[in-house]
């Protein structure tokens, strides 16, 4: 447990001598949020009511399917792993130091959008402040699972590159952040429900837990728990 | 003497390709053993099979005692500390690290430096002192001096003849055959995923007919291909090579036969067979 521990203080640290890391964790997202916050609510007067949610979903998304995974990469798809194996360090380890320092650097990144969107752009604060943190949690926590099954699989960063814009982009355009899905096609409707982002941004915007947005989040963390458990075990040796 | 690494008719195959073909060797309590091959002979596998990173069809491994690895550069992340890395390791092993160890090998000077920006020496220097965390008995040490200057060579050198005396035993894949000669008490040879020759180092290069290699350049392009003590290789550049078994006897033999047919030698170079030659013959034709 002590190593354990000391291994994910030493994560929280890499990560934040990593520039690539900071980009996705806090620059990128945080300054898209003073960006298009700005824009979202001039040309829509009702963008207030959603304009954290839609955000945090956006930051989220980024820092745990661009971010997170480059990190798990760099350990599956090179020597590490290996040095991993031979030092007696488990392999779970790598995925779950990587998940939980993101978890809390996303959680950082998703409050500060909280305190200060209500501040810059009189956006609406939730009514319910656990709730919408516990919401963020289980969307966070969805997001990271998603991201860990790229990383423990995807053999190289360059193909990382592409195959978690696959997921990041119909994330943002799907999901309802940026705008109603009511707007979209039904195939690409019913496309969306397969991503975090979707049931996140449902989750966030209600106010109170709603059973029906949770349980797909749920059920997401849970396969993926299953299929990287799987992986691991057959990492182990060839 | 204890065997410490017992490798039994070892088997590995890719793709029906064979990459080990049962191979077979041990290494004693307190040896330096080197494992030797040209890329792709085998040596990787055999030493991932031994740190149990590779499955293997057959045969059996057996290993008495703790084991350390070395691994090649590139094999932590590039944020992490010199002295993070030795610590993460020594936490996970339960143990703490032996400043002296840490002190010959001069971790002090980079510890708080990130991996990134650790030189290839300064690298292995780091790998090393890891795989001696929690005092192995056998250690197994990938290019050790790849990358080292003279300093950290000779350094490093005295390190594992030190640990060698206090009983710890080393399998070493090396492709620099000045330090196999320097460091290791016997060696094995793979070719195409078999032994070609395991034996000593001093076995290995004396028992061989042809110890010396000679080159002579004459006014003229006579040849002497019948002689007693020198045997001819062939022509290169204008010189005429021979290999010879007993310097004295050849080299008398050779100036003798060009003085008696009026063949003046103008340039005259002797090369003893090291260790590398040898290794290059095996590796190529196998063991004569």
């Amino acid at each position: 447990m002590n190593a354990f521990i000391y291994q994910l203080g030493l994560q929280w640290r890499w990560d934040i001598r990593n520039r690539g890391i900071l980009l996705t964790y806090y620059l990128i997202p945080l300054g898209f949020f003073l960006f298009m916050g700005g824009i979202f609510t001039s040309i829509n007067p009702e963008a207030y009511q959603t304009i954290i949610p839609s955000m945090t979903v956006f930051g989220v998304t980024m820092g745990a399917v661009l971010g997170m995974p480059t990190q798990l990469v760099t350990v599956f798809g090179t020597d590490i792993k290996k040095s991993y194996l031979v030092g007696k360090i488990p392999l779970w380890t790598a995925v779950a130091v990587n998940i939980l320092s993101c978890f809390f650097h996303l959680m950082i990144m998703s409050l500060i959008i909280l305190l200060i969107a209500p501040i810059l752009f009189d956006a609406a604060i939730p009514a319910q402040i656990g709730v919408y943190l516990l919401n963020t949690a289980i969307f966070i926590i969805a997001t990271l699972s998603i991201g860990s099954i790229l990383g423990v699989f995807v053999k190289n960063s360059s193909k990382l590159s592409i195959v978690a814009q696959v997921i990041f982009l119909p994330s943002v355009m799907l999901s309802g952040m940026m705008f109603s899905t009511d707007l979209l096609p039904e195939f690409l409707e019913k496309a969306g429900l397969v991503l975090p982002a979707t049931w996140g941004f449902k989750n966030l915007c209600a106010n109170g837990i709603n059973l029906d947005n949770t349980f797909p989040l749920l059920l997401m963390i849970a396969i993926s728990f299953i299929i990287v458990a799987l992986k691991l075990q057959r990492t182990k040796t060839d | 003497m204890k065997e410490v690494i017992q490798v039994s008719s070892l088997m590995k195959s890719y793709a029906n390709k064979k990459i080990l073909d049962e191979i077979s060797f041990s290494a004693y309590q307190g040896e330096i053993l080197a494992l030797l091959g040209t890329n792709g002979a085998g040596k990787t596998t055999t030493l991932e099979c031994i740190e149990g990173l590779r499955k293997y069809e057959n045969g059996e491994i057996k290993l008495s005692g703790q084991l350390g690895v070395q691994l090649q550069s590139s094999s932590l992340p590039d944020e992490i500390h010199a002295k993070e890395a030795l610590s993460l390791f020594s936490k996970w092993n339960h143990t703490k690290f032996d400043k002296s160890v840490f002190d010959a090998l001069g971790i002090s000077e980079f510890g708080n430096k990130q991996y990134k920006q650790l030189s290839t020496g300064q690298k292995r220097r780091l790998h090393l002192a890891i795989a001696l965390i929690g005092d192995p008995d056998i250690v197994i040490l990938d290019e050790p001096t790849a990358g080292l200057d003279v300093e950290g060579r000779v350094a490093l050198h005295r390190l594992i003849k030190k640990l060698r005396y206090d009983g710890k035993t080393f399998l070493i894949a090396s492709h620099d055959m000045a330090e196999v000669e320097e460091l290791c008490d016997r060696v094995v040879i793979l070719k195409d995923g078999k032994i070609e020759y395991q034996g000593t180092v001093d076995e290995l290069t004396q028992n061989t007919q042809e110890s010396y290699h000679i080159e002579l350049k004459t006014n003229n392009k006579m040849t002497f291909a019948s002689l007693k003590f020198s045997t001819w290789i062939g022509e290169s550049k204008g010189y005429q090579s021979y290999d010879i078994a007993d310097l004295n006897q050849g080299l008398a033999e050779l100036i003798n036969i060009h003085n008696a047919n009026n063949v003046e030698i103008i340039d005259l170079n002797v090369e003893k067979v090291s260790l590398e030659n040898r290794f290059m013959e095996i590796a190529k034709e196998g063991i004569a």
